[in-house]
């Protein structure tokens, strides 16, 4: 019963929200400018889904940001953390309502975002848009989202300022996403770990590398959005696509789909359990 | 069974501040404690404690005979708690801050006869609560408390923002829930509050419990007493009101009431007994015009306990210093008997 109304209530605040109006309008007017920019050199609609798929790995996170950070941290601020667990709800029911809550609404986003690109591929493609495609990649990117909210979420519970929550998520977001990736090849992991094993005069073989590229939620989603290139990777159709989903001869787990989803929940689960594990015995008053 | 049960109960934080230390302290069933301190004292980490926010460094605390770090959710799914210093969910209304507690508890309230029934405005509880000012969140917050019908009621400064209207409700409030049965645990700074609600207090001072009674006994402990103040005609030559026991002092002034000629007579006494022996005196040798007697009030008691303590190391042991203080704090704001 508390988890629902923890559920209830946060769902009901967060949404009255300009930030979240916020988010959604975001979203969905720049989704929509992506297809409709696609559009003008690509036959099929589906083809913008890859740009728009580097736009949700690089942007929506940050668009998570402000409505995540405040979940559970600004409710300690604020107080408000009392009427919630004053009233007879675990702090398991609190963090979970919190998480699906918030999840919800980024979800929310992401299916409204994902109905505009299929609009305007509609309007704009000579061709009929895909809906099992534009599915499956409403599918794989709700999992990213759910994840990332799950770091995020999971910062928010682990302190009590919003400062503080302010820093680890914008953190957690660097760490997992531009560093991990290697958006700026001197600061990234990648570099770490070549600067690491150059010092200990030893080296890290590729499959290594594959392992630990993969292991974060934002590069398991661009992987794992593979199924939605389905019958094109290798044709020659589309080769930037061909290019980041070659799997000729992939012989290792890392390049199948299901561990990029299995990454991406194991993130979102631990997370949340780290989180809860320290915030069920943390001091509230 | 009581309400509440602290047995040695401890907060550390830390290795240097000790918040509370060693409380031992029992809330009866049915009764209306006040729970008072100066800032600091450790009133709001004893009450996180109760509630479970905070996990106490040694003893224990027992809410509605369970303990509280076993059984929290029971608990709370039998108390009513009206918290202090907190900022409601800004988008949600007040309506739907009681329907959240109405729905918690699987209770089967009405929550517009709760919101009714602390004076919140129908339209104004169909408001977002983030444009409330700090008395209608105080009235929102006192109808959360009250949904299921708790067996015990926490409120943590529930008077502070009230108009006059609201404290008057409050009361009336409070008695209602007594009458039903439920206990009350009345924590405040608003002594005047405290003393009219509440049938025992306890006060808290640098973490422990200096005093622990009603009001009436803690004025006989600390023979806190009353002023009689009596305007005569002319005050008699040998008057040796000093020698009536029960009587600290006396002495003559002009002025009383400007509305009545004559001199004042102000008699300090130690026990309740003493008024009427120090007034029939008085009555025999002069014609009394006018009387006024004022209590020694909390807020002299709690200056007593909580100044002694901090000045002297208890409350017995500069008693006839603080007793002077109290007295003239009792005669700058005591109520007029």
């Amino acid at each position: 019963m508390s988890f629902t109304t923890v559920l209830r209530d946060d769902f009901t605040n967060t949404r009255r929200s300009y930030v979240v109006l916020g988010v959604v309008a975001v979203l969905t007017g720049f989704v929509s400018l992506i297809t409709y920019q696609v559009a003008e050199f690509h036959e099929d609609a589906f083809r913008a889904l890859f740009d728009v798929s580097f736009f949700f790995f690089l942007v929506f996170p940050l668009i998570l940001v402000p409505l995540t950070y405040l979940a559970v941290a600004g409710d300690r601020e604020r107080g408000s953390i009392k009427h919630a667990l004053g009233l007879p709800t675990t702090r398991g029911e609190y963090v979970l309502g919190k998480y699906v809550s918030r999840t919800a609404v980024a979800v929310g986003a992401v299916v409204l975002s994902t109905a505009a690109a299929l609009a305007v591929g509609v309007g704009a493609y000579s061709g009929t848009p895909d809906l099992v495609r534009f599915g499956t990649f409403a599918l794989v990117t709700t999992l990213f989202v759910a994840s990332m909210t799950a770091v995020f979420v999971a910062c928010s519970t682990l302190t009590k300022k919003r400062s503080r929550a302010m820093f680890g998520v914008i953190g957690a977001y660097f760490l997992l996403g531009p560093f991990w990736l290697g958006f700026l090849p001197v600061v990234s992991l990648n570099a770490v770990i070549t600067t690491v094993a150059d010092v200990l005069g030893t080296s890290v073989s590729d499959t290594t590398r594959g392992y630990i590229s993969l292991a974060s939620p934002t590069t398991a989603y661009l992987s794992g959005l593979e199924p939605v290139y389905d019958g094109v990777v290798g044709t020659g159709e589309y080769p930037r696509v061909t290019r980041n989903y070659a799997t000729e001869g992939a012989t290792e787990l890392y390049q199948e789909n299901w561990f990029n989803y299995l990454t991406m929940t194991a993130w979102g689960t631990v997370a949340l359990a780290v989180s809860y594990a320290r915030f069920r015995v943390a001091e509230l008053g | 069974m009581t309400a509440i049960k602290t047995d040695a109960l401890t907060k550390r934080f830390g290795e240097d501040v000790l918040a509370v230390d060693g409380l031992d302290l029992e809330v009866r069933d049915g009764e209306v404690f006040g729970f008072l301190g100066p800032n600091g004292a450790g009133k709001s980490t004893t009450i996180n404690m109760i509630l479970g926010f905070l996990q106490p460094s040694a003893g224990s605390v027992d809410v509605l005979g369970m303990d509280v770090a076993r059984d929290s959710l029971a608990i709370r799914q039998r108390i009513g708690l009206l918290p202090e210093g907190y900022e409601p969910y800004e988008n949600l209304t007040g309506r739907e801050h009681v329907q959240s507690a109405i729905h918690a508890k699987d209770a089967d309230d009405d929550p517009d006869e709760l919101l009714d029934r602390v004076g919140l405005d129908p339209d104004d509880a169909r408001r977002p609560a983030s444009e409330y000012s700090t008395g209608m969140t105080k009235r929102m917050s006192l109808a959360v408390a009250l949904v299921g019908e708790p067996e015990l009621l926490i409120l943590d400064e529930p008077s502070t923002g009230l108009d006059p209207d609201g404290v008057s409700l409050l009361r009336e409030i409070i008695r209602e829930e007594t009458a039903r049965g439920a206990s009350v645990f009345f924590c405040s700074h608003i002594l005047e509050e405290v003393e009219k609600v509440c049938d025992r207090v306890g006060i808290l001072n640098d973490g422990e419990l200096v005093a622990l009674d009603t009001i009436d006994n803690l004025r006989a402990e600390m023979q806190a007493g009353a002023t009689v103040e009596a305007t005569v005609d002319a005050v008699p030559e040998d008057l040796d009101l000093e020698a009536i026991a029960g009587v600290r002092s006396a002495s003559v002034g002009a002025g009383g009431d400007a509305d009545v000629a004559g001199e004042t007579v102000r008699v300090e006494v130690t026990e309740g007994a003493a008024k009427m022996r120090a007034l029939r005196a008085l009555d025999e040798r002069a014609t009394v015009a006018d009387v006024s007697i004022e209590e020694a009030s909390l807020e002299a008691l709690f200056d007593e306990y909580t100044d002694a303590e901090a000045n002297a190391g208890g409350p017995g042991a500069d008693a006839s210093a603080a007793r002077d203080d109290a007295t003239a704090v009792a005669a700058d704001g005591g109520e007029g008997a």
